[in-house]
């Protein structure tokens, strides 16, 4: 095992789109802000994350393309964009996802599962390897929500994503949507899984909207979030202290009171966990 | 432990790639049902970030935009770049030489996503629109300058 990165406390937060910007310079409580470091050019910082930082918020870039779960290796340019992005913004880690979006020089557009095997497992522990040894901030992985399923499983999700934190050193970005949506589109009792991750690992959690179409639930980021997704999270704080807990708005961005509502609905489930968990 | 096998991963993970952009038959061993609605989530997904990259064109197909651009995302799966904006252009340049009428809104797309395509050299293009006033474009790609446009009216039409 790697020697483990020290987990910077970071509080309530969300994702830094243009969109929302405004809204989001209204809420005095946050912490910090979560940036796609793709979307960050080589020129100039958007002014609202300036602003962010000015305002004394983290700034925490969140990659969406180095396909750590891919079989190439990750590729050096796309490192380079992630390390320059977190040091231009005074990050105190970066994240990316336990997936794969490119294959045979093919992007997918879209975050997809890796076969969840030792084989596998194996090829993304050398893969987030070649990303730390690139990065001058720590790494936190994210296990992405997926509605298909490799076949030939030799562990369940919270199993395989516990291996590779702990053989990698990386932290865990908990994702409590993706833990929700592949619970109930795959069968199982996501509360249950929940405690068997590495939670002692996590660097921050995210929560996103969903919408359940056609018996399938969609973890869309575009929606409300859900009372499920909710529960998860107070149930997570009455177990843990999770260093950072944020919301992720990605597309149908509602007008600034509802945003600020969905904030303030996180924040109670993370204050009525942590009661319980002071006092059980 | 003896390296990883990271040939056969890459196979295997095409081949998963191709069947959900493509409708290619999914390797062995997938639930059938999951993999067919992750292929449509995973195909709508770009439908709906080529539509907010070109929102005149999503305006000008309208209902249809969402049917024409996975009709054509399924074709062109192993071309494809996953980009909205170089997607968009290929899905552009596929109407306009099926004949679809597209607007002057939607040419002006055209050229601007070819200018932020390019990635050096000057480019320079110039067209003439007569929505919603007659004029001329120019649009131009310049190093170190990043993508600029002049609008010309002409004839009445000067403001």
């Amino acid at each position: 095992m790697r020697p483990s990165a020290i987990i910077t406390r970071l509080g309530p937060g969300a994702g830094w789109r243009p969109q929302i910007d405004g809204a989001l310079a209204q809420v005095e409580e946050l912490g910090f802000i979560e940036v796609i470091a793709e979307s960050i050019g080589s020129g100039p910082l958007p002014p609202g994350i300036v602003a962010a930082r000015e305002r004394g918020l983290q700034v925490v870039p969140h990659g969406i393309g180095l396909s750590l779960g891919g079989a190439e290796r990750p590729a050096p340019a796309g490192l380079a964009h992630l390390a320059s992005v977190a040091e231009r913004v005074g990050a105190p880690l970066v994240s990316e996802h336990i997936a794969f979006v490119r294959a045979d020089g093919r992007e997918a557009g879209h975050l997809l599962p890796v076969p969840r095997t030792h084989p596998a497992l194996e090829i993304l522990c050398e893969n987030v390897a070649i990303a730390q040894a690139a990065l001058p901030v720590p790494l936190a992985l994210e296990h992405v929500a997926a509605l298909v399923q490799w076949p030939g499983a030799e562990m369940d999700e919270a199993t395989f994503v516990r291996e590779l934190i702990e053989r990698t050193g990386a932290l865990l970005l908990l994702d409590l949507s993706n833990l929700y949506a592949n619970g109930r589109n795959h069968g199982y009792d996501a509360l249950e899984a929940l405690e068997r991750f590495p939670l002692e690992r996590i660097a921050y959690v995210h929560v996103g909207g969903g919408v359940l179409r056609d018996g399938v639930y969609h973890d869309t980021h575009a929606h409300p979030v859900v009372p499920g997704v909710l529960h998860l999270v107070e149930e997570l704080c009455a177990i843990a202290d999770p260093p950072g807990v944020m919301l992720e708005r990605d597309d149908d961005f509602p007008p600034p009171s509802e945003l600020i509502t969905e904030l303030r609905a996180i924040a109670d489930a993370v204050r009525w966990g942590g009661e319980r968990r002071v006092r059980p | 432990m003896s390296a990883p096998d990271r040939g056969a991963y890459a196979e295997r993970q095409a081949q998963l790639l191709d069947a959900l952009l493509r409708g290619d038959d999914f390797p062995p061993g997938f639930v059938v049902a999951d993999a067919d609605a992750a292929g449509v989530a995973l195909r709508r997904k770009r439908g709906r970030a080529v539509a907010h990259a070109w929102p005149a064109l999503a305006l000008c197909l309208g209902d249809a935009f969402e049917t024409r651009f996975d009709e054509f995302d399924r074709g062109a799966g192993a071309s494809a770049s996953g980009e909205p904006l170089r997607d968009g252009l290929a899905f552009a340049l596929c109407l306009a030489g099926e004949d679809e009428p597209l607007g002057d809104d939607v040419r002006v797309e055209m050229l601007l996503a070819r200018a932020s395509l390019r990635r050096r050299g000057i480019w320079l293009r110039a067209a003439c629109l007569r929505e919603p006033y007659p004029r001329l474009l120019l649009v131009a790609r310049l190093p170190r300058a990043g993508t600029r446009q002049r609008s010309f009216a002409i004839g009445r039409a000067r403001w």
